[in-house]
């Protein structure tokens, strides 16, 4: 499955946003298969706040673990708040 | 020989984000006095408007968090919900990619500002003590980015996960250094953490005062200092400076 993030807009900020992107995507999660890799794609992304990030993303890699693969991760914004939710998460996102 | 340029009061109203009652009120109390037309109608010379509004978004910010009266500020500057804010922020990436400001910090430059102005909702949903919503007002030519809001402050929204806090300079402290935990099923940000490292990165600068505590931390700074001033805000006041390039 792809997840294109610009579709939930360019600049991605708030928890309640990221919440509502997060629940409005469950009912897609749920077809994921097995072994099914997820990415998620950056790919036109002004901006990416860690509020956002930590209602979207966490769950996800919580969810899909090494399955989970980031794309097009070069922007500044999107850098640093991956680096800060490692942090606070004590987590690793792989292939970023 | 430079042109004379007088705009009305309205105008005046719009440059500087604030009612024309309280233009009024200023004329009448000195602080910002009007010349008359023949019929009596306030006038400005439009050139000290515009110096004044350049200069001012700072003050006008902190008139409206730590006067007790509420200033009215119109809804050019005033984001009275999360939906408004957001928008604001959207006009502020135009506004800064039409400024020239280098492409590499621009996601920096929004993200910070977003995070700040998200956290003024987040933590004053439902809690606003008089008016809810943000001041959030920019100049991108002087680089510099304003946001206030008349909420709880740091120390009262932090007392609720960390009761043992007593002051607003230790509160401030913890939001910049530590990562707080808060009790399900409130999730706590990490905004301001993430606005530190931006600042030492050396794309921003940063003053962020809550109630009578005011931290500063330089481009490029490893740390801030926080320092006690004896005037007090209400809520939270943020200025952030940048240069349209890091070098």
């Amino acid at each position: 499955m792809k997840i294109e993030l610009k579709k939930f807009g360019n600049i991605l900020n708030s928890r309640p946003a990221g919440k509502d992107a997060y629940s409005g995507f469950l009912s897609e999660l749920s077809k994921v298969a097995e072994s099914e890799v997820v990415e998620v794609n950056f790919a036109e992304v002004v901006s990416f706040a860690p509020s956002w990030g930590d209602e979207f993303l966490s769950p996800l890699l919580e969810k899909f673990g090494d399955r989970l693969k980031l794309t097009n991760t070069r922007n500044s914004s999107v850098v640093l708040t991956l680096k800060l939710l490692e942090k606070t998460n004590g987590c690793k996102f792989s292939n970023y | 020989m430079n042109k004379i340029e007088l705009i009305s009061i309205g105008e005046v109203a719009k440059m500087l984000g604030i009612s024309i009652q309280t233009l009024r009120r200023w004329d009448e109390s000195g602080q910002l006095i009007a010349r008359k037309t023949e019929g009596g109608q306030r006038r400005y010379l439009k050139s000290d408007i515009q110096a004044l509004a350049d200069g001012k978004i700072f003050q006008l910010a902190h008139k409206w968090v730590s006067e007790k009266d509420l200033i009215q500020i119109t809804s050019d500057v005033h984001c009275k919900d999360r939906s408004i804010f957001e928008g604001r922020l959207q006009r502020l990436n135009g506004a800064i990619v039409k400024g020239g400001v280098s492409n590499d910090l621009i996601p920096l430059i929004i993200t910070a500002t977003g995070e700040i102005g998200n956290n003024s909702f987040d933590h004053n949903l439902g809690k606003w003590p008089d008016v809810p919503g943000v001041f959030f007002d920019y100049n991108i030519n002087e680089g510099v980015i304003v946001l206030a809001d008349r909420g709880l402050g740091i120390l009262s929204t932090l007392q609720r996960v960390r009761p043992e806090l007593m002051h607003h300079v230790d509160a401030l402290k913890v939001a910049f250094t530590e990562i707080v935990t808060g009790r399900a099923p409130e999730k706590r940000g990490n905004g301001l953490k993430y606005v530190k490292e931006i600042v030492k990165m050396g794309i921003i600068s940063i003053k962020f005062q809550t109630g009578n505590a005011v931290l500063t931390m330089g481009a490029g700074d490893l740390n801030f200092e926080i320092n006690l001033i004896d005037s007090l805000v209400k809520g939270t006041i943020v200025i952030i400076n940048f240069k349209k390039n890091k070098k």
